[in-house]
């Protein structure tokens, strides 16, 4: 593989468990957050990890990064295994890869002018002169739509589309080859995320990095990216382009998420999933998927499906029923309405 | 007439403007949708409407239920309507019930205080309603505490205590805001259900266009305080007359067809104490013109029952625009 072709990010079987305490004397019971995923992102690409509250998708954020380590499975960034996080090679890495939050106000220092702020990734880096250091946070503002007069606002003092500009300037600053954003619009209204979704599709056709876009919401990761990972309870259930994902869902949980899309003028019925989203800690047998799924069959119960390209188009699915492996069960549970 | 009718309502908290005049009915039964963005005044509409709101807030204007009016109605006036004829639900479930009773037990003190009902009829009725609300398993449920059930059950708890008063009109607050996306198709599902099945009224107040659309037959767009457009859903969507609300739509991401930029709303939305002379909207307006800085446009009719508040809506000429953007 030259180094062209090789991707910039790649995960494999990547696991994550956490160890919980119910109450000052229960039980320690293991959440395996995380179970066995596996991804790459390209130069010039952006994923998109889209699930909902507790399926992983944070966590598998934080893992790429290097953030946590792994029980098991490795990163791999630019070709080299990522470093021990807290690590000297770590640190030197972190320059490359940088992460942007949901809630811009909680990620940035309330006592601080944004200014400072956003360039205090170089001083940490010692990267230039502080000229050099000036005229880089000067460039960085104007690339996300900042006035150079914000540099000396506080915070509190600016809109929010203003404060998540700041933190992508601070994350650009060092100008990453990645950028990994967990929910980075989610706590914005509705005309602040068009301006966001707009800024982070052109710094990254300009910049040319790689992009880890995590979020619940599929038209917001349709808008935004490459390729999309859908993910249910610690593991990828689907993975394709983003409109494969959107008009043809093949896995019964992606076609649960397409279908409750709220949009005008919306004809179809909608699948109403049963039950709660699953608690990590208690993880069903078999696909994890099955107790909520309208078409589980026998194997879904026993057997946990791998991610693997359907026969029929090559589609990357992990269903036993959408492989053809088993014919749909129960199809008449399968609630519409 | 109508069941409510907001007519020219006012807030102010100081000097800040927080609602500066609405005007707006809800039919008996009607599904309204309320849209707009955080601080447009969406929620205060209805604290307000229901004297919830603290005393430092100076409303004006007049509310009328069933032609009863309500700003500065007495205690014996509101206190039947509160939760009674009109129920209101919010965005966290988990902050609005009480973590140290059981379910059942809030339930029932809704019960006890609406109507009247105790002992063994009332927990019989607590179990009608959260079977009602779809609590699986409602004999045992009842007696579980809010932290033991997830965020979309507690909502169905509090949707539940909200129809223990038999309201004639439900307003809920962002009710699916702070839900998965599976968990909120189920909660709209489940207010559609009641709907059908009680006859009730509902407003639904929402930052999601496409959350309103799916629900309501007719919405209702804010802006700053105002309300800048009205109409049936189909209408807002096809014939969007406030550069506003077209700016609402345009920010959606479209789910099909050539993924372009976005159509996004320069700026932010102003403070309420740095409200624009003219219209609210005029600075971050792509089509304003200079007389839009000078008067605060009133509502024009654009067609039956459309309403905008921009100079420059004019009645439309109907099927001259398709909504091919926001339906692909």
């Amino acid at each position: 593989m030259t180094a062209s072709q090789m991707p910039l990010l790649s995960a494999q079987d990547l696991a994550r468990t956490y160890s919980i305490r119910r109450g000052m004397a229960g039980r320690v019971t293991n959440v395996r957050a995380v179970d066995g995923v596996t991804l790459t992102i390209a130069r010039g690409e952006t994923l998109g990890l889209v699930g909902e509250s507790g399926c992983g998708k944070s966590t598998t954020a934080r893992l790429v990064l290097g953030i946590e380590r792994p029980d098991e499975g490795q990163v791999r960034f630019d070709g080299a295994p990522m470093p021990g996080s807290g690590s000297p090679g770590w640190a030197a890495l972190r320059k490359r890869m940088q992460l942007v939050f949901q809630d811009p106000l909680s990620a940035l220092d309330r006592r601080l002018p944004v200014g400072l702020q956003i360039r205090e990734p170089l001083e940490i880096h010692r990267m230039g002169t502080p000229a050099e250091q000036n005229a880089r946070v000067a460039e960085v503002m104007e690339e996300v739509g900042l006035q150079p007069h914000h540099a000396d606002r506080h915070p509190h003092a600016l809109s929010g589309g203003q404060r998540q500009r700041a933190v992508i300037a601070r994350a650009l600053v060092t100008q990453p080859d990645l950028l990994v954003c967990d929910e980075p619009i989610s706590a914005l209204d509705v005309s602040i995320q068009a301006q966001v979704m707009n800024l982070l599709v052109e710094l990254q056709e300009r910049l040319g990095m790689g992009m880890l876009f995590v979020s619940h919401d599929l038209r917001a990761v349709r808008q935004i990216s490459h390729r999309v990972a859908v993910m249910y309870l610690g593991r990828i259930v689907e993975e394709g382009a983003p409109d494969e994902i959107l008009h043809a869902p093949a896995h019964p949980y992606s076609q649960a998420l397409v279908s409750a899309i709220p949009h005008p003028g919306k004809t179809a019925r909608r699948i109403v999933l049963q039950g709660d989203p699953p608690n990590p800690a208690d993880r069903p047998p078999g696909c994890a998927f099955h107790p909520r799924c309208p078409v589980t069959a026998m194997r879904c119960r026993t057997e946990t499906p791998l991610l693997k390209p359907r026969p029929s188009d090559g589609r990357r699915v992990a269903c036993h029923v959408a492989q053809g492996e088993v014919a749909p069960g129960h199809v008449g549970q399968l609630e519409l309405s | 007439m109508a069941f409510v009718q907001i007519r020219d309502m006012s807030v102010a908290f100081g000097s800040a403007p927080a609602l500066r005049g609405i005007s707006l009915s809800v039919e008996r039964g009607e599904a309204l949708g309320l849209v707009g963005e955080s601080g447009c005044g969406k929620s205060i509409t209805w604290l307000a409407a229901l004297g919830l709101l603290p005393r430092s807030a100076k409303v004006g204007g007049s509310v009328l239920l069933d032609g009863v009016e309500l700003i500065g109605a007495s205690p014996s006036v509101l206190e039947p309507v509160r939760g009674g004829r009109i129920a209101m639900i919010f965005q966290d479930p988990a902050s609005s019930l009480n973590p140290v009773h059981r379910i059942g037990h809030q339930i029932a003190e809704a019960l006890a205080l609406h109507r009247g009902l105790t002992g063994a009829p009332a927990r019989a009725e607590v179990i009608r309603l959260l079977d009602q609300v779809g609590i699986p398993d409602a004999k045992t449920r009842a007696n579980a505490y809010p932290h033991e059930l997830s965020g979309g059950q507690n909502q169905r708890v509090m949707i539940a205590m909200a129809l223990a008063g038999e309201p004639e009109l439900l307003v809920a607050d962002e009710p699916t805001t702070a839900l998965d996306v599976t968990i909120q198709a189920q909660i709209l599902d489940l207010l559609g259900t009641i709907r059908r099945d009680t006859s009730m009224g509902l407003v639904l107040i929402s930052h999601d266009l496409g959350v309103v659309s799916e629900t309501c037959s007719r919405i209702a767009v804010m802006y700053a305080g105002r309300i800048v457009e009205q109409a049936e859903s189909a209408a807002i969507f096809a014939n969007p007359s406030h550069p506003y609300t077209r700016g609402l739509l345009g920010a959606m991401p479209p789910i099909s067809g050539p993924r372009q930029k976005l159509v996004s709303i320069p700026g932010s939305v102003p403070e309420a104490s740095r409200m624009p002379q003219g219209c609210a909207f005029a600075p971050r307006c792509s089509e304003a013109i200079a007389d839009c800085t000078r008067v605060d446009p009133a509502a024009v009719t654009v067609e039956a029952n459309h309403l905008a508040a921009c100079i420059r809506a004019t009645p439309a000429k109907t099927g001259t625009r398709t909504p091919e953007r926001v339906l692909a």
